[in-house]
């Protein structure tokens, strides 16, 4: 061995390293008949972990939103339902029984037609299996075919059955082929819908292709995107640095910073939206002092709700009227909202007969929620200006939910961050599962119960179905009562910021589906 | 040396039990309700139950630890509480873009790490073993998330030379078939010899390999450096500079090959440590590998996937160790 030896080592690696750079031309000079138009959806966590449309209840809407379709799609700004495979539909006057007419002329991507058949077996295997968001068919008694193209739903007790009919979980219409397909079919990453997309390759966690599916009964005048690329970028920067340069068409949950950065870049397009995400504070109402309606205002009044949307949020989120986001039907836009005030909070404490430092609470949030984190410490900081003590704990989300679930109320937390979205577009997701009496504790983690409320909001939602502007009084009423007894802080409501590449046309956001995009609007221009 | 070999293997096993047993009932005592997890999320309280049920989640810790035991025997790791898939699969789609990484990373290592140690070492306390030195510390100890997009800013953002991250373009993907003998990446294109995809693999390797390999290579230009400086100021050495040979000679053949027992042990243990740490890389390099897979099992408390994954790295530095140890033995320096 000599120096020569060691100085060509050299070279040949510096060499072989450079051979790698150069421009990213290898994409030009390929051998393609005739351009693809493919758009890219820069995804911040596993497009889809469950290929099962019965079964899976995350991530996976943005996939199966596109590959799958509904009877129904619900529009929340105007309360009305597109009609996607179903053409019209009828309900009875008690809402007990439901009519859907079929559309003609639709065909599965494994080339099944689509008839009441179809639906009728979608809606049974996922009940049947009942996992998931299954328990939106709850209601449904039986499903009888009257032919080809229209299907009957009979119903237990009255349901808003065309709300849960365009639910973005748990409501797709799969191929009934699929009953003699073996066991693990989806799993290994397989769908059969009638989606405007279908299935072209799927890298499990990682990244799904989606290619147009021909005989889609929409078709394909005008213009649309050929393949989509949806592909999990959890680094926030290198979402940014994709949509900026181009690369990604499509990103969202980027940094209040960064988007910030971005809205003078003429590269880049960026939407606001309303979310259906609101962050509630629910208090332990089975233990001392929480259970006692004065302590629960003073802490109400000493949540620093102004600085949380600007600064945990970015102000990227509205401060909640009530549980009903900002932009759905049911929110009460003139219920009582409250503020900041130390001085009503240290008030109704001493009438509470409760000393100076003499309260110490245990908060808990999802670990890993950088939101959750500030809104927890900035609330802190306010209630030690009260005397009240609170620790911050921060868990991972089956802990912080185990938890709460103690048997006994003094083990459990004081006071309990989450998130809350909807399941089907009704005010009932929140009032039923965050706030109706539970017999096993579930979601209500303030373990509230008022047989008023109940009464109400079960009523609202058998209304749902037959006279919405009644049930929404009825939905409001009843957050009336939750607001006066304060079993919970509504601290804000989220926005979506969604960044898109300038060239990215078509896309309008519809927040009943959260994170989904419906690339079949969507077009390059 | 075959007594050895066998019972450093028998301790191995030894090891392994324990890292079950420990990694078993530590995911247990951890609150967290593993049937409402195999249900999902809103589940009702008869979804819990029928899972419970299932899941054999009503039995005893002990039957449920033999019947974990005897599944593992049988190569069965039980199912994703996430994803509802064999863990085996899992494992077997996420560890291959790791290894690969790693590999490579290491491959960088011993290609830097060697020749600036063995520099360093020549020209102590001249100019050229300052910067080695100072390289070095750096390498070991600047965090890898910042060299990440440190790069990622240099190479992406102002060069526009290297990808950002990813293992392959994904529009490529849809030109080519891209070929799937190994489910090794890099393996596969290179037996499918398509210069275009060799090229744009490589090129997304490139970046999150350097970052992985900076911390081998600051370790491995220490552990050589100090070893030569020892064995420079030998017997054997000044025997060997008077008879005149060399200097490169008796550098890189008669010292270089007396230090490479350290250095191959430092390698083999940073190449076990690299394995499971590359979480942030991954992260930051949208590398789907088994770090990022481990973080998502770790933060929605996947017990099935937790242990698999700990097993899998627990078993790999018990061979690395092994591997570093024989290596040592061969030494005839060393009785065994």
């Amino acid at each position: 061995m000599n120096k020569k030896l060691s100085v060509f080592l050299a070279i040949v690696l510096i060499l072989s390293i450079l051979a790698g750079c150069g421009n990213n031309n290898t994409t030009q000079n390929t051998p393609t008949q005739e351009p693809l138009d493919i758009a890219y959806y820069a995804y911040n966590s596993e497009p889809i972990l469950n290929w099962d449309p019965s079964v899976m209840f995350s991530n996976g809407i943005i996939i199966l939103n596109n590959t799958y379709e509904t009877l129904l799609r619900f529009y929340p700004d105007t309360k009305e339902f597109e009609h996607v495979l179903a053409t019209n539909y009828e309900k009875s006057e008690d809402g007990m029984v439901w009519t859907f007419q079929l559309r003609k002329g639709v065909t599965f991507h494994d080339g099944t037609p689509f008839t009441a058949d179809a639906v009728k077996f979608s809606i049974e295997r996922t009940l049947e299996i009942g996992q998931g968001a299954s328990y939106i068919w709850d209601p449904v008694e039986e499903i009888n075919v009257i032919d080809d193209y229209t299907v009957e739903f009979r119903l237990s007790y009255a349901a808003p059955l065309d709300q849960i009919a365009s639910s973005p979980y748990a409501a797709f219409i799969m191929s009934p082929a699929i009953k003699d397909y073996p066991s693990d079919w989806f799993e290994a990453g397989n769908e059969a819908g009638t989606g405007p997309y279908s299935l072209e390759n799927n890298s499990m966690g990682d990244e799904v292709i989606l290619t147009k599916f021909n005989d889609y009964w929409k078709g394909w005048d005008g213009e649309h995107f050929d393949k989509i690329i949806i592909k999990k970028i959890p680094e926030t920067s290198s979402r940014r640095q994709m949509v900026e340069k181009g690369e990604a068409d499509i990103t969202l949950q980027l940094t209040p910073e960064d988007i910030e950065a971005l809205k003078n870049n003429d590269s880049v397009k960026i939407y606001v939206e309303p979310s259906f995400t609101n962050l509630i504070a629910f208090f332990n109402t089975e233990k001392a002092p929480l259970n006692d309606i004065n302590v629960r205002q003073a802490l109400s009044y000493a949540f620093p709700y102004k600085d949380v949307v600007d600064y945990a949020a970015g102000g990227y989120a509205s401060q909640s009227i009530g549980a009903i986001p900002k932009g759905h039907w049911g929110r009460g836009e003139n219920l009582f909202q409250y503020s900041l005030n130390l001085e009503k909070a240290k008030a109704l404490l001493q009438e509470s007969g409760i000393q100076q430092n003499e309260l110490k609470l245990l908060l808990t949030y999802m670990s890993g929620d950088e939101a959750e984190r500030k809104a927890a410490e900035l609330y802190k900081a306010e209630l030690s200006k009260i005397g009240v003590e609170l620790e911050i704990r921060a868990m991972p989300w089956e802990s912080q939910w185990e938890m709460a679930m103690d048997p006994l109320p003094e083990n459990r937390q004081d006071i309990f961050i989450m998130y809350w979205w909807p399941d089907t577009s009704n005010p009932y997701s929140w009032l039923y599962s965050l706030f109706r009496t539970e017999e096993s504790i579930l979601f209500n983690m303030s373990y509230y119960s008022n047989e008023n409320f109940d009464q109400l909001i079960d009523l609202g939602y058998e209304k749902s179905g037959i006279d919405i502007e009644e049930a929404e009084n009825l939905f409001i009423e009843a957050q009336s009562i939750l607001i006066d007894e304060a079993p919970a802080i509504f601290i804000m409501d989220k926005e979506d910021v969604w960044v898109t590449s300038s060239s990215f046309s078509g896309f309008k956001y519809n927040p009943s589906y959260p994170n989904v995009v419906f690339f079949y609007d969507t077009y390059r221009k | 040396m075959r007594n050895y070999i066998i019972k450093r293997l028998l301790l191995g096993v030894i090891v392994l039990m324990g890292v079950v047993v420990i990694t078993f009932f530590l995911a247990r005592v951890i609150p967290s309700n593993p049937a409402a997890q195999w249900v999902g999320p809103r589940a009702t309280q008869e979804q819990i139950d029928k899972a419970t049920i299932e899941l054999g989640l009503d039995q005893p810790l002990y039957i449920q630890f033999t019947k974990y035991l005897t599944d593992l025997f049988k190569g069965n790791l039980g199912f994703s509480l996430r994803t509802k898939q064999p863990i085996v699969n899992e494992l077997k789609t996420y560890l291959p873009p790791t290894i690969e990484l790693v590999i490579m990373s290491t491959f960088i290592a011993v290609l830097v790490g060697i020749p600036l140690g063995l520099n360093s070492a020549k020209r102590k306390d001249k100019a050229l073993d300052h910067f080695c030195r100072f390289f070095s510390v750096g390498a070991v100890s600047l965090p890898t998330f910042w060299v990440a997009l440190f790069l990622q800013l240099i190479f992406f953002r102002a060069l526009n030379l290297l990808p950002l991250g990813g293992q392959i373009d994904a529009k490529l993907k849809l030109i080519y078939q891209i070929p799937n003998y190994t489910g090794f990446l890099f393996l596969d294109s290179l037996i499918s010899g398509n210069t275009i995809i060799i090229k744009d693999v490589y090129r997304h390797m490139l970046l999150p390999a350097i970052t992985l390999s900076l911390y081998p290579v600051g370790l491995v230009a220490r552990m050589t450096r100090s070893a030569l400086l020892e064995i420079l100021s030998e017997d054997y050495i000044k025997a060997a500079r008077s008879y005149g040979i060399h200097e490169q000679k008796v550098l890189w053949l008669y010292a270089l090959k007396n230090s490479l027992g350290t250095t191959v042990t430092v390698l083999a243990l940073s190449t076990g440590y690299t394995l499971v740490n590359t979480f942030l890389v991954e992260a930051i390099f949208s590398w789907p590998g088994v770090g990022s897979y481990i973080a998502g099992a770790v933060v929605s408390l996947d017990y099935p996937a937790i242990i698999g994954v700990t097993l899998f790295s627990a078993f790999t530095y018990i061979i690395l160790n092994l591997f570093a140890d024989i290596i040592i033995a061969l030494d005839p320096r060393v009785r065994v």
